[in-house]
């Protein structure tokens, strides 16, 4: 291929890229936009479709500020404990479990293995309504605890974490084991600090599935103190008959930019654990 | 006996070769949580599905058997429905995803500038809640929405969208054919590095072109993360429950019912628990059937 061949080539695939990235962001844009100008001015501009349709003539920063003084930014905070909690239990939980069936030997670990990825295969949601049922009899609704159950369990964060575990030497941990170290010792002192990218990437798919999780606050949070943020989101469109879209599109904007914001920090990590976990291949 | 292998007896000095017990408790956490979040609940479902609240004390309840799954097939008026619905957004959802999915990584794994940074924004809008994703494309699709005045712009009529029993179900497989495809893009992208050049590069040097190249080299080697990215996905959309709580109720006339939906609606609006854990017991054994293809798939054809 000659080089001018070979650069246009570039020039082509540099633009079918730019535009799928636009295509995509486009509605991205139209919400970031919306939530940053005057209420009267988001449904102004569409007849005829204009410059100014999506891109605002005044900026303001009135329908953020406006949220917080709303229930709005306390449902956010509860999202923001929930998902924590959910992703630190998580992670810890799929560590344990990824440590143990990779660098330890025992029987049934492989069945074991099997059962986790299979069983955690089916989304949380489908028992989600019997589940709510057994949680509203133990008194845990309307609970922190309660409320991080729906993420909790995640195959992908198990297998992702055993399959880069499997492919650290055992040498490592055999040399650790002779220095009189613990189990816990081993995975803590000598896997955990090699092994940032899927830890970061497990931890990434935790966060995001629990930030959206919709189903089961709706049904375990009654109070609404106790709403997550995507609920309370929800209820400012469907609970008034005319809905105010500039707290709609603010409240969408925070939403979406605090997972948005992490995955588009640590996305690398989550995109090289995937190719490098034989998930596919 | 005393011929083990030097290495084995080091592994079981060490205590490499037998740690049944560590390998356990390490694992409790993780089978506490299948057991609570998954096999108790489901065990509970299924009990509770062959149970009915009595006609004459409805706080207590008496075993029917199979008196809810027969109603749910013969009489119900909205659950054959809600299957309907479900199956048909999972089959157009999946294919329509799967194949953007598939153009998108075979271009986004092209030579050109800034590549990696158009394939994050493509990514995107999977980690944007489905709750945010449905009320900004519902807003976008009312009637007065950016959606028509764009139509408009192109001289085409206004589309009720979300509010036509037509389109409403279409307007949904839109929606979250957006959230996902960059999701499962990254997933082939994978795929995609994992063939080997040389291979590739034989299809060129005997003068194969692109598309035949792609049919019968990419094609095939695709095979395992094309399996995958299907079976994962259909598991993930079969559960859509968001846009019909948010968006559409379920509606127009039952054609956004789905299955998800339906089992909520069931349980708490109108109060049959056991018959939405009888449609509970059937979505399960949908998942696990496919989820057990998809093991199949990914060990026999290597």
């Amino acid at each position: 291929m000659t080089r001018f061949a070979r650069l246009s080539r570039q020039i082509v695939f540099t633009l079918l890229g730019f535009l799928a990235a636009l295509a995509f962001m486009l509605p991205v844009i139209w919400m970031f936009t919306s939530s940053l100008r005057p209420n009267a001015e988001i449904f102004a501009h569409f007849h005829p479709l204009s410059w100014h349709s999506i891109w605002p003539r005044e900026w303001t920063l009135a329908n953020i500020s406006g949220l917080m003084g709303t229930g709005f930014g306390r449902s956010l905070l509860n999202s923001l404990i929930v998902t924590a909690i959910t992703t630190v239990v998580g992670i810890s939980m799929a560590l344990l479990a990824g440590f143990a069936l990779s660098v330890l030997t025992f029987p049934g670990q492989n069945l074991l293995f099997g059962f986790f990825v299979i069983g955690f295969s089916v989304p949380f949601d489908a028992v989600a309504v019997p589940l709510s049922a057994t949680v509203r009899d133990l008194g845990l609704t309307n609970s922190y605890f309660g409320l991080s159950l729906a993420g909790l369990g995640n195959g992908f964060a198990i297998y992702l974490l055993r399959q880069f575990f499997a492919g650290i030497p055992k040498s490592l941990a055999e040399a650790a084991r002779l220095d009189g170290a613990s189990w816990l010792r081993v995975l803590w002192s000598v896997y955990l600090p090699i092994s940032k990218g899927p830890v970061i990437a497990a931890g990434l798919t935790l966060f995001v599935f629990q930030w959206q999780a919709y189903l089961w606050p709706l049904l375990i949070s009654t109070r609404p103190d106790m709403q997550v943020g995507p609920v309370a989101l929800a209820s400012l469109v469907s609970l008034a008959g005319t809905v105010d879209f500039s707290q709609m599109f603010a409240g969408a904007l925070v939403l979406s930019i605090v997972p948005a914001g992490l995955m588009l920090w640590l996305q690398r990590y989550f995109v090289n654990s995937v190719a490098r976990s034989g998930m596919t291949g | 006996m005393t011929d083990t292998p030097p290495a084995a007896r080091r592994r079981a000095r060490l205590g490499l070769g037998n740690d049944w017990a560590m390998g356990w408790l390490l694992c409790a956490p993780a089978i506490l949580a299948l057991l609570v979040l998954r096999v108790v609940p489901a065990l509970i479902a299924l009990v509770d599905s062959f149970r009915q609240a009595s006609f004459f004390n409805p706080d207590e309840k008496i075993w029917v058997w199979f008196d809810n799954y027969v109603f749910l097939f013969t009489q119900s008026p909205t659950f054959l429905q809600s299957m309907k619905v479900t199956v048909t957004f999972v089959i157009v959802t999946v294919a329509v995803q799967t194949v953007a999915a598939l153009l998108l990584a075979l271009l986004f794994v092209q030579r050109g500038w800034a590549m990696s940074f158009w394939r994050t924004l493509v990514f995107i809008p999977i980690t944007i809640p489905v709750a945010v994703s449905a009320v900004v494309w519902g807003t976008a699709m009312r009637g007065d929405g950016i959606l028509n005045a764009a139509l408009e712009r192109l001289g085409i009529a206004a589309q009720p969208f979300l509010a036509s029993p037509d389109q409403a179900l279409w307007s949904v497989v839109l929606t979250a054919s957006w959230i996902g495809v960059g999701y499962w893009m990254v997933f082939l992208i994978a795929g995609l590095k994992d063939i080997p050049e040389d291979v590739k590069e034989a299809a060129a040097m005997d003068g194969a072109g692109a598309l035949r190249t792609f049919f019968s080299i990419t094609l095939p080697l695709l095979r395992r993360p094309l399996a995958f990215v299907v079976v994962a996905n259909t598991v993930a959309n079969f559960l859509q429950f968001v846009p019909a709580a948010i968006l559409t109720q379920g509606g127009p006339n039952y054609t956004t019912r789905f299955l998800m939906y339906e089992i909520y609606t069931q349980a708490y609006l109108q109060g049959d628990v056991s018959l939405a854990n009888a449609q509970i017991v059937l979505v399960l054994i949908v998942m696990l059937a496919i989820v057990a293809l998809q093991f199949r798939l990914l060990r026999s054809n290597t």
